[in-house]
């Protein structure tokens, strides 16, 4: 018996060790980026061999990384979160040394205040004037002085246009018993409690216990209708048929409907919730200078541009805009023709941003739970 | 000087084992009772902190709130117990005949069975859950077998909704915890002398009687041991229920993680902490009072 | 114990859970050959670039996040459960053959891991930890650089200690089985207590000090919980890397993962049994 085990035990540590060996060999970046590198312009100085990136999954390009670390020596090293709240408790626990996070706007007032973000020092942002002014100097950081703008987008409503015989118009129109159990919500709180008082003709943002209580019975009537509650990949039950329509949001909409065209997205008519994802600098962080690099060179025109092919969102970024639509016409005609990367003006006139409501978080956390819970 | 030290056996046996001691305390005995301490405060509008003493946060979670009674939290935590002890039921009534057919196989194989036994635990706890979401989902393996045969008899089929699902968390519970209670099981059932079997068999006139007042008893131990050990992370859980629920399963689990992340309300996620880690003491140690504490918890 | 003859209902029992321990490992292994590259319906067997049918494993090799934690995972399993097992080797020595101040505090102290949810101890661990840094960071004012964080170490330290426990039970339990008398007799002719220790004792306990290795290591290897708490930037652990992404499209590079993992258990197993064959 001991000698089976001993023995046993060696080859595990051995293969054990092996593995480890050949996990290490495994890393070296194949450079497969066919493509020759673009050239960052300009090229900063840079003295740190690393940069800890705190990104959400699936939103930069892999080329880009490889490309970085190519031309600047600079090894990336990423760290991913699918939600604000996974982010924000990391970098208030004070534990984490990150270089860049990527907060979504209503969560950015709160880390101001709570003193995690750094300034930003624009004379190290050549890139910032590219930016499509539309997209700056928003309520949650005037002036930005503390984030760039990265992707924009909706949450909207989605549709499979060849399952569902009348599409809903408007976030109201959910509630009907057609479309009970074939529905995908996002595992949102703030975007689906704010959606149902919409539909009851409140504020989004509203810290009205009564309102709230109101939006509380009306939620839980649909929520008995919901199949599926994803944050993550609401796409893959999309696109697998597991359920028909539901809210969603920009990017998973557009990479839906390029596996299934039925599928389409559609404005409510109380107006979709606006959302701006950006680049913030954690107050701290150990590699300043490469995280300005990285700014720099990732958002740069010739960079930039992947995002419309590989994480289709709305871009703030005009010089990305202009490279694709020369060198890539078929990427910026879908872009520009699709509604859902381009959102009409008129929508956005009457879309909602959702702000940190502070004291009543735990009210709309009870709310939540007890509709899902109960 | 070394001498008296060599001659101090209590000093020895007490330097042994603190290392020991040091990681219990500093990893273990303070965490707890920051939560505790942290269970009685109140969370400001950013949601941090705010040390003081009251006990709002146990009061809304076992009911009575400031709008009134509220079983909201009482509920998850009594669906919590349920499906505690649900899983436990049934991976007792799985584990314990494989148990025994170990122990009862010939020698020189029990060791291979017993592998078998060890190597889906040896994959990863979430591959294995990720596993069961593609067996249950509407075009998983599961329905298109069922669909298959339905189409073999001609009879029409829709697929069933078996994730995400209430049955879906419980099958995958089951199916973790399977592995950790056939172990403690099968060592008491080995340990079994099978000269107690040839005696009982003279004295009992048929096998169930045999089972019933020799065996049972004896292997009693393990049953203990494997429950203690699939109870309490059952009653814990959160990641199961989360992949396998859809999102729509609340457990005391789910609950206490919004309660550090989504709902930035540490001194209510520490009282939900807290609560479950009274149920699950209180519970073992009635457990183990009664039916007496398994050595058997070693087995794996 | 020998085997009387068995009954039938009892093997097909036995058989029926087998099949369902199996059925999700089998499903694993057939889907990383899957076509489809979002991994919901079998759509026949993939056959892709310069791998073939081996395409996913080939993908998984030049993936650098599931090599570098798989990395972490196999760092942490070990040098945890080195640890682990010593420490807790000494403390089932010191319940077992002495007596002390604060053994039943010790006794106690010693279960409370096993009867506490992951959840809670995982928390209460992130919060220890991050005021105690953020003291420390503070109060040494170090540069950003050098500062204590979140990571390989503390995952470490948590696994020790939530492994620690189920050495102790493991040993103590193959302790309990032997009485004093070998151990007394060899010091009766005249060795001391390290000899003793080393020529008598070790090799007793050896099997349960390895089963003992053995359970904090597949312990370590499958923790997500605690690890989920405790971790850090670099280093995430196979388990938080895979719970990542079961949130995005899931490609058959996990299944693939997931069988490579299954096909060196399956490896060290056949070893070791060849060596106890050849004993």
């Amino acid at each position: 018996m001991a000698g089976r085990f001993w023995g046993g035990f060696m080859t595990v540590v051995l293969v054990t060790l092996l593995v480890a060996a050949c996990g290490g060999g495994g890393d070296t970046p194949a450079q497969e980026a066919t493509s020759a590198c673009p050239e960052p312009n300009p090229r900063l100085e840079v003295t740190s061999t690393e940069v800890n990136l705190f990104v959400w999954t699936e939103y930069i390009p892999q080329a880009t990384i490889d490309c970085f670390e190519e031309v600047y020596g600079v090894t990336v090293n990423k760290d991913e979160y699918s939600s604000n709240e996974e982010m924000y408790a990391k970098l208030s626990a004070g534990g984490a040394n990150y270089d860049l996070v990527q907060p979504t706007d209503y969560i950015v007032a709160l880390m101001i205040r709570q003193g995690l973000l750094q300034e930003l020092d624009k004379s190290r942002l050549p890139i910032f004037k590219q930016l499509d002014p539309n997209y700056l100097n928003l309520p949650f950081d005037p002036d930005n002085k503390y984030t760039l703008p990265y992707q924009a987008g909706t949450d909207a409503i989605v549709v499979n246009t060849d399952a569902v015989e009348t599409a809903p118009q408007s976030f109201a129109d959910l509630w009907n018993p057609e479309y009970a159990g074939r529905l995908v919500m996002l595992d949102d709180s703030r975007a689906i409690i704010g959606m149902t008082l919409l539909t009851l003709g409140y504020d989004v943002n509203t810290t009205d216990p009564t309102q709230l209580e109101e939006a509380k019975v009306k939620l839980a009537e649909l929520v008995k209708g919901v199949k599926l509650f994803d944050s993550d990949s609401p796409k893959t039950a999309l696109i697998a048929g597991d359920v028909d329509l539901g809210i969603t949001w920009t990017g998973e909409a557009v990479v839906a409907q390029r596996e299934v065209p039925a599928i389409e997205y559609i404005y409510p008519t109380e107006g979709p919730i606006l959302w701006q994802d950006n680049y913030a600098i954690p107050a701290g962080a150990p590699h300043v200078d490469a995280a300005y690099a990285w700014l720099n060179y990732s958002m740069q025109g010739d960079n930039f541009w992947r995002m419309l092919d590989e994480f289709p969102y709305t871009n703030p970024n005009r010089a990305a805009l202009e490279y694709a639509q020369a060198n890539h016409p078929e990427l910026y005609d879908a872009y520009i023709n699709s509604n859902i990367t381009n959102t009409p003006a008129e929508v956005l006139q009457r879309g909602h941003r959702i702000q940190d409501v502070g004291e009543a978080t735990p009210l709309y956390d009870q709310v939540w739970t007890e509709v899902k819970g109960g | 000087m070394i001498q008296s030290f060599r001659e101090n056996r209590r000093l020895q046996g007490f330097l042994l084992i603190l290392p020991t001691l040091l990681v219990m305390l500093v990893m273990l005995v303070i965490p707890l009772t920051l939560t505790v301490i942290t269970s009685f405060g109140q969370r400001d509008a950013d949601g941090n902190v705010i040390y003081t003493f009251t006990l709002e946060n146990y009061w809304r979670l076992l009911g009575f709130t400031e709008t009134g009674w509220d079983d909201l939290y009482l509920g998850i935590l009594l669906r919590s117990l349920w499906l505690a002890v649900q899983t436990t039921v049934i991976v007792i009534l799985m584990a314990y005949p494989l148990a025994y057919f170990i122990a009862r196989a010939p020698e020189k194989r029990r060791n291979f069975l017993l592998f078998l036994v060890l190597i889906p635990l040896w994959t990863n706890f979430i591959i294995r859950i990720y596993a069961w979401v593609m067996i249950l989902r509407g075009q998983g393996v599961l329905n298109s077998a069922l669909g298959g045969v339905a189409g073999l008899l001609s009879i029409p089929f829709t697929p069933f909704d078996f994730y995400p699902s209430q049955g879906a968390v419980l099958v995958g519970m089951v199916y973790e915890f399977l592995p950790f209670m056939i172990l403690p099981i099968y060592t008491s059932l080995e340990k079994i002398e099978p000269n107690l079997y040839e005696a009982a068999a003279d004295l009992y006139a048929n096998a169930f009687h045999t089972f019933w007042r020799v065996t049972a008893p004896l292997s009693m131990p393990g049953v203990v041991a494997g429950t203690i050990l699939t109870f309490v992370p059952v009653i814990g859980t959160f990641v199961v229920s989360d992949i396998l629920g859809g999102r729509q399963v609340i457990l005391v689990g789910n609950l206490v993680q919004r309660q550090f992340l989504d709902a930035r309300n540490p001194p209510f996620g520490s009282a939900a902490s807290i609560i479950l880690l009274l149920m699950t003491l209180t519970l073992t140690l009635y457990y183990t009072r009664r039916f007496g504490l398994g050595e058997e918890i070693a087995a794996g | 114990m020998s085997s009387t003859k068995r009954s039938p209902w009892l093997t097909l029992t036995a058989l029926l859970v087998y099949f369902f321990l199996y059925a999700p490992i089998v499903v694993l292994v057939l889907f990383s050959f899957n076509a489809s590259r979002t991994n919901v319906v079998f759509e026949g067997v993939v056959n892709q670039g310069p791998c073939g049918p081996f395409y996913w494993y080939c993908q998984l090799f030049r993936n650098r996040d599931v090599m570098e934690a798989t990395r972490n995972t196999l760092v942490i399993a070990l040098t945890s459960t080195f640890f682990a097992t010593i420490i807790g080797t000494m403390a089932a020595l010191a319940l077992q053959r002495f007596d002390f101040f604060g053994k039943n505090a010790a006794e106690t102290s010693l279960y409370f891991p096993i009867v506490t949810p992951e959840i809670v101890m995982g928390i209460g661990i992130l919060v220890l930890f991050s005021a105690a840094f953020g003291w420390i960071n503070a109060a040494l004012a170090l540069p950003p650089n050098q500062r204590l964080t979140m990571g390989l170490g503390t995952v470490i330290i948590s696994h020790i200690a939530f492994s620690i426990p189920f050495v102790t039970l493991v040993v103590r339990a193959r302790l309990h089985g032997f009485d004093n008398r070998l151990e007394e007799a060899a010091m009766d002719l005249g060795a001391n207590e390290l000899m003793t220790f080393r020529k008598v004792t070790l090799p007793l306990i050896a099997p349960g000090v390895l089963a003992g290795a053995m359970l904090a290591f597949t312990l370590s290897l499958d923790d997500f919980i605690i690890t989920f708490f405790t971790t850090g930037p670099g280093a995430t652990t196979l388990p938080i890397y895979v719970y990542g992404l079961l949130r995005r499209v899931v490609t058959p590079e996990v299944n693939a993962l997931s069988t490579i993992w299954i096909l060196v258990v399956l490896v060290v197993v056949g070893i070791s049994q060849w060596f106890q064959n050849r004993e």
